[in-house]
């Protein structure tokens, strides 16, 4: 056995032009990038699905387990009513305030990165600002909170006042063929949750920013690679390293 | 036994876990997250299990020890005041 043979699985991997690998800052092994793209959306998607499908499975595990766990534990904190989004309506035009109408629910673009289980928010902001004004979920499941004077469909508002806790049938003007909603319900969900709805924001919120770090990992391998990594499509095959070498 | 007991433990389980966090001080939810972002800062730096556990508690005392500290400066000045 000639001193450079191989004594790691992934070294033992026939080096091959053109794939994209990076450096294991622990053992020096190389780590096989496959698609670092595809990697980096999967991970977006569902924390840890980018790094599962590299073949790193107990940190796509990790990362799945850790991130989906706070992020479904801050929602039940803020009793489901912490995520959320505001998208920009056709009042809006297109001279920014379209942009700017993004940032009234500044919290949804840090909680958004956690991926797919953000996107009933979107879905059911969508459908409440539109013609339909009411969500998709009708159970208000991440829909927006009723802003004074607000339209909804009859229906929806008929659900708010047989379901939501504090909203009886009061609490809208009749505006055929529409309901106009007659106080603020984000003062409400302040009222009901007291300091669960800041600490179920801050959970979802951190568990969305914490999967940036996700996605870079899945884009381009462990953070303490440094210069030892060699990333690039189409670059040269990695040299095989020496195993007898102290590792960094 | 199991529908007598288990059913309705699991019915109320939600209730049960919302009294027990309406009780506990807000700034022990911050000790979750300080493990959290410990635990995902040191996956994202190493690849061997070993090294990110090492690393999730040298994170973990560093961010707990700075967030304590700070924490520590914010007492000490209402206490002044």
């Amino acid at each position: 056995m000639s001193r450079n043979a191989p004594t790691h699985p992934a070294r033992s991997a026939p080096e091959q032009p053109g794939r994209i690998v990076a450096i294991s800052p622990d053992d020096g092994s190389a780590i096989d990038l496959r698609n670092p793209l595809v990697a980096a959306v999967l991970s977006w998607a569902v924390p840890g699905l980018g790094q599962l499908y590299q073949g790193r499975t107990f940190k796509g595990g990790l990362f799945m387990a850790a991130i989906l766990t706070t992020f479904v534990f801050g929602l039940w904190l803020g009793g489901g009513r912490v995520v959320y989004a505001a998208l920009p309506s056709a009042a809006d035009g297109a001279d920014g305030r379209g942009v700017r109408a993004l940032f009234k629910r500044a919290p949804f673009l840090c909680q958004a990165c956690a991926g797919v289980v953000a996107l009933p928010a979107v879905l059911q902001a969508a459908r409440l600002g539109g013609p339909a004004r009411e969500p998709w979920l009708l159970n208000s499941f991440m829909a927006p909170p009723l802003s004074p004077g607000q339209y909804v469909s009859r229906r929806y508002a008929d659900w708010l006042a047989q379901h939501e806790s504090g909203i009886g049938p009061d609490d809208f003007f009749d505006k055929p063929p529409f309901k106009q909603f007659r106080r603020d319900q984000l003062a409400m969900w302040h009222r009901q949750l007291g300091k669960f709805f800041e600490i179920g924001s801050l959970y979802t919120m951190l568990a969305g920013m914490l999967n940036l770090l996700v996605i870079y990992d899945a884009w381009a391998g462990p953070l303490g690679a440094g210069d030892e990594s060699r990333k690039g499509r189409g670059g040269p095959p990695m040299p095989p390293a020496d195993p007898h070498a102290p590792s960094s | 036994m199991f529908e007598t007991t288990l059913i309705p433990l699991v019915a109320e389980a939600p209730l049960l876990l919302g009294s027990l966090a309406g009780r506990v001080p807000g700034i022990f939810f911050g000790l979750p997250l300080v493990a959290l972002a410990s635990l995902i800062f040191a996956a994202t730096h190493h690849e061997d299990p070993a090294a990110i556990r090492l690393a999730a508690v040298h994170w973990t005392v560093w961010l707990g020890g700075m967030l304590g500290m700070v924490l520590a400066i914010v007492l000490l000045l209402g206490w002044l005041q």
